[in-house]
């Protein structure tokens, strides 16, 4: 079923692993050589070089579309349709010469794999004209292609084609009614993140780890997001016409408002207790989204007082938690890991500062502010 | 991930990469089980000096024109001498080197400071007018004094202001959200202020690297260099008297190409590439606007399969070349 042997990419893992170990300073630069040279390997790029070539890749697939859009506009004026069909196709065949020529995470592979899917998709939509659809069919091709090609990205479509589907199902069929939507998002939750479970740790399919990680992540936002607060109440007044005035909250209320704290806070502490970095960092979004969300219906305090506040707040936490984590040596510490790569996070960090800053001076006439910068959203962290 | 990383180190081992002494050594830092929340924490800190710092800005702009107005400069100021302070005491002095303060945490006190800072800078001239009726000063000396703070303390983040706050002395924003919005597009004449700024910052780079002048902050100095420059040659590529910008970008081009291999930089050159591509199409569009044949679109759209086909044959060896070079050059 893979388009790749398996054993390459396996080596392409083992590649990874011996580069982190020679960061790690546990073996030597003559040893990672023998690694990288003598290991049969698939061509994958770095992130940069590989978005670089992702979008290069999406040119020549529309470069494609044009021509043969040119080439068979006359014809089919009718069922136009065919045409993207016919895109789908080249789609599908140029991912698996890709395959071929051992492209894989190379960029160009990439855009061929979710152009193909996008374009069958679109191509469906027009022939059913139904959401439920396409979202099944999103989940039987991207299911196929993340198997197939291995796909990173393709495993997160899957589960946007899985949920879709069912949602879709709920508000366009009412196969039952809208008011059990938040638990059913919970219940699929649960049930993908059993998925990642059970294949995760198994070594035989460990090529698919890193498109598991991502099922995870998704699980986690999932399962949060069918609860939370804010969603909960913005849809009941989409979906089911329900009014929220004073006095009077969406049904379940006191129940999502816990959720919208309780969740995030479960995933902190399994992230510490199990030391999962996944959990712990999605943890901290969603507690941040969930103070965002209250505050987006009660603002308690002005908006420059919430900001000082929650600095000062924020940083009383993190310096006492680095006083008490400094000079731990094991288990859950301060110390920088030996494979931490923190160079990168600094210069990124210098090089956004200044998309939170202003330094334009205000002048008079025009009432302009400074200093505030455009700062999106409160709590911590939403450009983690 | 734990058990995934011993599997593969295990297959490393059993193939013979990794020698046994290595393996034990291996296994045995992994069984402290070291989960280190550095960067989390860091990045935490960074955080709520943004927040904190957001909060000031809005504080005192809100409260301009009201009677608390001094209280709260003199509350910016003392806080802001406060950061300057706590810095200057634990600073290890002035130093070509990288110099790192014990505690990470008073690199983002050094931050907070500057930050405060800049709105105080702002806030005085706001109220006395103390540079006159030239608004474009304040940011000059917000630049002047940020450069001073980023040198001594070394802090890469105030260094980011600094050169911001420059680019909005000639009137330029640059920042990641005006990448495709810039006033540059809409004011030719800002191309060229722009384009002088980005040769000043292209010389003070050369200086740092040569000098070993805080050699560190050379990733700084030629991404906001590469950025400014390769906005502006777009820019003046759209304007009237394009075919001046071209050699501008070839020369451009051909130095962040060769920069990008001497300091072996990913990033630097996958931006090159894309600002040089993006360029290099501006121009073959241009030079068929001037052509004028009719049906030439038809033709285009023909050929233009083969077109991207051929670039992403060259791209593929040129990151090739790269990579080996790259490769050889890790020790």
């Amino acid at each position: 079923m893979q388009a790749y042997s398996k054993e390459k990419l396996e080596n392409g893992l083992l590649i990874n692993e011996a580069k982190r170990l020679f960061k790690m300073k546990f073996i030597s630069k003559e040893q990672l050589n023998g690694v990288i040279y003598e290991l049969p390997k698939l061509q994958s790029s770095n992130i940069f070089i590989r978005f670089g070539f992702f979008l290069l890749g999406l040119f020549l697939f529309s470069s494609v579309a044009g021509f043969l859009a040119l080439l068979f506009g006359n014809l089919v004026t009718t069922h136009y349709e065919v045409l993207i069909y016919l895109y789908a196709m080249i789609g599908l065949v140029g991912s698996e010469v890709f395959a071929k020529n051992l492209y894989h995470g190379h960029g160009l592979d990439d855009a061929f794999v979710l152009a193909w899917q996008a374009t069958f998709c679109i191509a469906i939509g027009i022939s059913f004209e139904s959401s439920t659809v396409v979202y099944a069919v999103l989940f039987v091709i991207a299911l196929f292609s993340y198997i197939r090609y291995v796909n990173t990205i393709s495993a997160l479509l899957s589960c946007i084609g899985l949920v879709g589907f069912f949602f879709t199902l709920i508000t366009d069929y009412k196969i039952i009614s809208t008011i059990f939507l938040p638990f059913i998002g919970l219940t699929l939750a649960i049930f993908i993140y059993a998925f990642y479970k059970r294949m995760h740790l198994k070594s035989n399919y460990f090529i698919y780890d890193n498109a598991l990680q991502l099922i995870k992540i998704f699980s986690l936002v999932l399962g949060y997001a069918s609860v939370n607060y804010m969603v909960v109440r913005e849809l009941s007044e989409s979906l089911m016409g329900v009014v929220v005035t004073k006095g009077h909250d969406i049904p379940l209320a006191f129940l999502f408002y816990g959720l919208t704290f309780l969740i995030p806070l479960m995933y902190i502490y399994f992230g510490l207790q199990r030391k999962d970095r996944i959990f712990l960092t999605i943890g901290l979004l969603t507690l941040g989204y969930s103070f965002f969300t209250i505050r987006f219906y009660y603002s308690l305090m002005p908006l420059e007082t919430a900001l000082v506040l929650a600095g000062l707040l924020l940083f009383a936490i993190s310096f006492f938690s680095i006083k008490k984590l400094q000079n731990k040596e094991t288990g859950i510490t301060f110390k920088p890991d030996r494979d931490s790569n923190s160079n990168l996070l600094l210069n990124a960090q210098a090089l956004i500062i200044n998309s939170q800053i202003s330094t334009k001076p205000v002048i008079n006439e025009s009432k302009m502010p400074f200093g505030g910068g455009g700062f999106s959203g409160g709590g911590s962290g939403e450009s983690f | 991930m734990e058990k995934q990383e011993e599997y593969f180190t295990e297959r490393l081992a059993s193939k013979g990469f990794v020698t046994t002494e290595q393996h034990n050594e291996i296994k045995q830092y992994r069984q402290l089980g070291i989960f280190s929340l550095n960067s989390e924490l860091l990045f935490f800190v960074y955080v709520s000096v943004l927040l904190f710092t957001s909060g000031v800005g809005i504080f005192v702009y809100k409260n301009i024109d009201s009677i608390g107005h001094l209280a709260i400069l003199s509350a910016n100021f003392v806080l802001m001498l406060l950061c300057f302070y706590f810095s200057f005491k634990k600073a290890k002095g002035f130093s070509k080197e990288e110099v790192l303060f014990d505690n990470p945490m008073y690199d983002y006190l050094v931050l907070t400071g500057s930050i405060l800072a800049c709105i105080f800078i702002g806030y005085v001239q706001y109220q006395f007018a103390v540079f006159g009726k030239d608004y474009g000063l304040v940011s000059l000396f917000s630049a002047f004094l940020c450069f001073g703070v980023a040198y001594y303390f070394d802090n890469k983040s105030v260094l980011s202001i600094a050169i911001t706050a420059l680019a909005t002395f000639i009137g330029i924003t640059i920042t990641p959200q005006t990448l495709l919005q810039n006033e540059v597009y809409s004011n030719p004449q800002l191309s060229y202020y722009g384009l002088a700024l980005g040769a000043v910052l292209i010389l003070i780079m050369e200086y740092t690297i040569r000098e070993k002048f805080k050699k560190h902050f050379h990733i700084v100095y030629a991404t906001f260099a590469l950025n400014l420059i390769g906005i502006c040659c777009i820019a003046g590529l759209l304007e009237r008297y394009w075919y001046l910008f071209i050699f501008i970008m070839v020369l451009a081009f051909y130095y962040f190409y060769k920069v990008s291999h001497q300091i072996l930089s990913t990033f630097l050159l996958v931006l090159t590439l894309l600002y040089g591509y993006v360029g290099f199409n501006i121009f073959l569009g241009r030079i068929i606007g001037l052509l004028d044949t009719p049906n030439i679109i038809e033709l285009i759209i023909y050929l233009l399969p083969f077109y991207v086909f051929g670039s992403i044959y060259l791209f593929i060896k040129c990151i090739r070349k790269f990579n080996n070079e790259k490769h050889a050059g890790i020790q």
